[in-house]
């Protein structure tokens, strides 16, 4: 662990974000048990609930509205992680790629629609506090989380510099 | 603890289940013979899924397998490691023996047969 490097704030995650506003537990359970069938059913009024609050917290909503994907950033002393929540995107269609000194994160799904099915596309810009060795970056999709490791450049040495004084 | 339940009864305040746990998102559809239920999950692996269907109330609870390793320091968070809690009541028009699941890649669908008592019939008249 390193000390002294503040933390990564939050406002400088991707220029393509809308916010990033707290994210702390989405919802807690305190909502009733919702039924399903005609006699309970209330999709209307939830969605619309949902749809009001999705518009202002970031991460209330599921993936399937707004095409933002909740992120984390994490590091140890070699590498920088950055976790993503992508549940149900097709694997061979994730795209993660390092672009001036950002990782922008691509995926897509497949949803149905009605009788048809549609392509939800998501991408998000997320940029990185260190150099990174961007041929040595790995990506793991497994339950629905994709795992990107970002091995840190070897940080130059300080050089010593020789100022004459006249 | 017991005002709040008595408030609202279904919102589960109790001091049986502290763990603050979060609703996941999730689509149900309808067809004739069942009702298809889609549940995001990401995070959850087959070890961490319980689903029961109780009492006219499928429970569904998921927990995160891949938390972060200790050594790891988190510079940002967005996610949360708490459990998800679903709990939908069907009151019974659901047929608890024909319920299938998958969870495939953070995605649980369920498919819910109906119960043949909840099928529309007609009725003759003789």
């Amino acid at each position: 662990m390193r000390s002294g490097r503040p933390r990564h704030p939050p406002c400088t995650m991707g220029v393509t974000m809308r916010f990033i506003t707290y994210t702390q537990p989405n919802a807690l359970s305190v909502a009733p048990a919702f039924g399903f069938g005609d006699r309970l059913s209330r999709p209307g009024f939830e969605a619309e609930i949902d749809r009001l609050f999705g518009s202002a917290l970031t991460g209330l909503a599921g993936l399937a509205r707004g095409g933002q994907f909740p992120v984390d950033l994490y590091e140890d002393k070699d590498n920088t992680y950055v976790r993503a929540e992508l549940p149900g995107v097709t694997r061979d269609a994730i795209g993660v790629e390092i672009v001036d000194g950002s990782l922008s994160i691509q995926a897509s799904r497949k949803e149905k629609s009605g009788d048809g099915e549609r392509t939800v596309s998501f991408s998000r810009l997320v940029s990185i506090p260190d150099e990174v060795q961007a041929d040595k970056v790995a990506a793991v999709y497994e339950n629905g989380i994709l795992t990107v490791t970002l091995p840190r450049k070897e940080e130059a040495k300080p050089k010593k510099v020789t100022v004459s004084v006249n | 603890m017991s005002f709040l339940n008595a408030l609202i009864p279904s919102a589960g305040f109790t001091d049986r289940d502290p763990v603050a746990t979060r609703r996941p998102h999730y689509e149900v559809s309808e067809t004739e013979n069942a009702y298809a239920l889609t549940v995001e999950l990401p995070g959850v692996s087959k070890a961490g899924l319980e689903i029961t269907d109780e009492g006219g109330e499928l429970r569904i609870t998921g927990r995160r397998a891949s938390t972060v390793p200790g050594n790891l320091v988190d510079l940002h968070r967005e996610t949360s490691d708490a459990p998800y809690e679903l709990v939908l009541a069907h009151d019974n028009t659901v047929d608890s023996g024909r319920i299938e699941a998958e969870l495939r890649d953070g995605v649980l669908r369920l498919s819910l047969a109906k119960a043949e008592s909840a099928k529309p019939r007609k009725i003759a008249v003789s």
